[in-house]
């Protein structure tokens, strides 16, 4: 019980840590157009600092938002089921998504330590925001985690 | 097994995992994993999701999501739908349902600064309902306008569909954001004309709203309009006029109206972490979906069934407008099971092709797609505005919503046909555009 809160209380701060680039992000590109219109200068790599903080700001998310139930899904058919019913639909769907999530943070990595792009202008190096595919990824995976627990959870307590 | 036949079986099982509640944008993933397996190599396959994902969040255009969601929130917080209501309300009185013309227009208003139509929703429901009921209109009446109203976010720039649509489609999302401007005056309209009809039909559904207003009271009610038409004329038109483009123009509207808010004082530390808690779920929710379509589409393009699908359909013997007829028809029924942005992602990569080799524009789908959408926002079972004024609203029961959703509906499809017969009311400004 302890380790689920734990969980869901990183995946909130990270999320938190996540949303607060928004501001950066929309700082920078309102005074990137506001030095190009009015005094001829534009701030160097705006353009890439944007692309990895909207990385950041989404990859962080993820676990987030599925700790709200914000990836959305149909449930006009499920919500007709039987109690028990539903719980074995959110089980077999759970672990459908853990699978296919896991195969996310694998070859997040896989493909993350292997890059060597850096950008254009600044010559940041991309392969850490390639690796925070794998590690949102991860907290997302803990989150469905938790979800298939508590299916479970449930459909044990009906058949008690 | 030949292509076509493995994305039709990969399609099936998609609307099966669909029904079965699964996340869509996992779904999508999983399906597109799968058949991409099976068509090309599970060497092929392992690696798409991942760089999808990465490209999809790294895709600087896609930054315009949390800015126009960021939009919404603050103008929320600035407290501008008050501001806006009593300004129509002081212009609208003498007409017939005044206080629900009022609504409209403020909805209308609020959707020039907003890109999601549940704020709208849930921001208007909290005060204009209130209102509403205290001069005795019909409950019906006065929750009809607000679902409805709330659904213009979706159609009037900053507007969330055409940004997805021109993320599937490869279209100038500067242009489909200008296009949605005079279809959503006029459908805007076409909701008004609803409410007058129903009161004119029957008066005791909108009893008058006592108290007259001064010629003077009403100019000086202009003070509660005129932040929401500066970030208006500022934002589109930045884009309009080829300065900034829709990205940058998302930046400055979020910041011109967080310096609003500082001016008025009005932040707070919850409110304002809401604002970025709201944005950031809904670009996950967005991005997540739109990388899943990516890797769903690029199975489908493998099992060739786009290409199949629309040469049959282009060589159908029967006039386009009857194709077209039946697109809105099958989005009218997925309107009632699924929320705009996944119905979007879901039927984009065969629709669009269809509709590209009949021949018409692309600029003008957008419009027609966004609006039927729109109407997917309020149609029963599933009406992602009538749940949220459900949620705001807790002693009016979920039926009456929709009935009273019902008549704004019929405007709606109204307002479709006149821009199907006349395409230049959603390409004239997008056509006269900068660039």
């Amino acid at each position: 019980m302890k380790i689920k809160h734990l969980i869901r209380r990183i995946n909130y701060y990270v999320c938190g840590g996540g949303m607060c680039l928004l501001l950066p992000l929309m700082l920078l590109t309102t005074g990137d157009v506001v030095g190009r219109k009015f005094f001829a200068k534009t701030i160097p790599g705006a353009f890439e600092i944007s692309q990895y903080l909207l990385v950041v700001f989404i990859l962080l998310g993820a676990a987030y938002t599925q700790q709200v139930k914000g990836h959305v899904g149909v449930d006009f058919m499920t919500s007709r089921f039987s109690p028990r019913g539903r719980a074995l639909c959110e089980m077999f769907t759970t672990l459908l998504s853990l699978f296919i999530i896991a195969i996310l943070v694998w070859e997040g990595w896989v493909e993350g330590i292997k890059e060597r792009t850096v950008s254009d202008m600044l010559r940041i190096p991309q392969y850490p925001f390639r690796l925070l595919v794998s590690i949102g990824g991860f907290l997302l995976w803990l989150e469905l985690l938790i979800n298939l627990t508590e299916s479970a959870a449930k459909l044990k307590r009906r058949t008690q | 097994m030949n292509p076509v036949t493995v994305g039709i079986l990969g399609s099936l099982l998609l609307v099966f995992l669909l029904f079965l509640g699964m996340p869509i944008a996992f779904v999508m993933m999983l399906v597109g994993f799968l058949g991409i397996g099976y068509l090309a190599s599970i060497n092929a396959a392992l690696p798409v999701i991942a760089n999808t994902v990465y490209e999809t969040a790294s895709f600087y255009p896609y930054t315009i999501i949390p800015l126009f969601i960021l939009m919404g929130g603050f103008a929320g917080n600035a407290g501008i739908t008050r501001g806006l209501y009593q300004t129509f309300d002081k212009w609208f009185r003498r007409l017939p349902g005044g206080l629900g013309i009022a609504t409209i227009a403020s909805c209308a208003f609020f959707a020039a600064l907003s890109g999601s139509s549940v704020a709208a929703s849930a921001a208007m429901g909290n005060i204009a309902i209130p209102e509403m009921r205290r001069f005795k209109y019909a409950p019906k009446l006065a929750v009809g306008a607000v679902a409805a109203g709330g659904t213009l976010s979706f159609l009037i720039p900053p507007s969330l569909g055409f940004v997805v649509y021109g993320m599937l489609t490869e279209q100038s999302i500067g242009k489909l954001l200008i296009s949605g401007i005079i279809p959503g005056i006029l459908l805007s309209l076409a909701f008004i004309v609803v409410i007058i009809f129903q009161v004119k039909m029957n008066p005791a559904l909108a009893p008058a709203t006592p108290g007259e207003v001064s010629f003077k009271e009403k100019i000086l009610a202009f003070s509660g309009v005129w932040e929401t038409l500066l970030v208006f004329f500022i934002v589109m038109g930045g884009i309009y006029l080829g300065f900034i483009n829709p990205t940058e123009a998302g930046a400055i509207g979020a910041t011109a109206l967080l310096i609003i808010i500082l001016l008025k004082k009005r932040l707070t530390l919850k409110n304002f972490s809401a604002s970025l808690f709201e944005a950031s779920r809904i670009s996950v929710l967005v991005l997540f979906l739109v990388a899943g379509a990516n890797v769903f589409s690029y199975f489908l393009a493998l099992s060739t069934i786009p290409m199949a699908v629309s040469s049959w359909m282009a060589g159908l013997e029967v006039s386009r407008y009857v194709i077209l007829a039946i697109i809105i028809l099958i989005y009218m029924m997925l309107g009632c099971f699924l929320d705009a942005i996944s119905m979007m992602v879901l039927t984009m990569p065969v629709i669009f092709p269809v509709v590209k080799a009949l021949g018409f524009d692309p600029i003008w789908f957008g419009v027609v797609c966004v609006m039927m959408m729109e109407a997917g926002l309020i149609t029963p079972p599933v009406g992602l505005n009538v749940y949220t004024l459900a949620g705001v609203v807790k002693d009016v029961p979920m039926q009456t919503i929709f009935r009273g959703a019902a008549p704004f509906l019929l405007s709606m499809i109204a307002v479709v046909i006149l821009i199907t017969l006349f395409p230049k009311i959603a390409l004239f400004l997008p056509n006269m555009m900068g660039r």
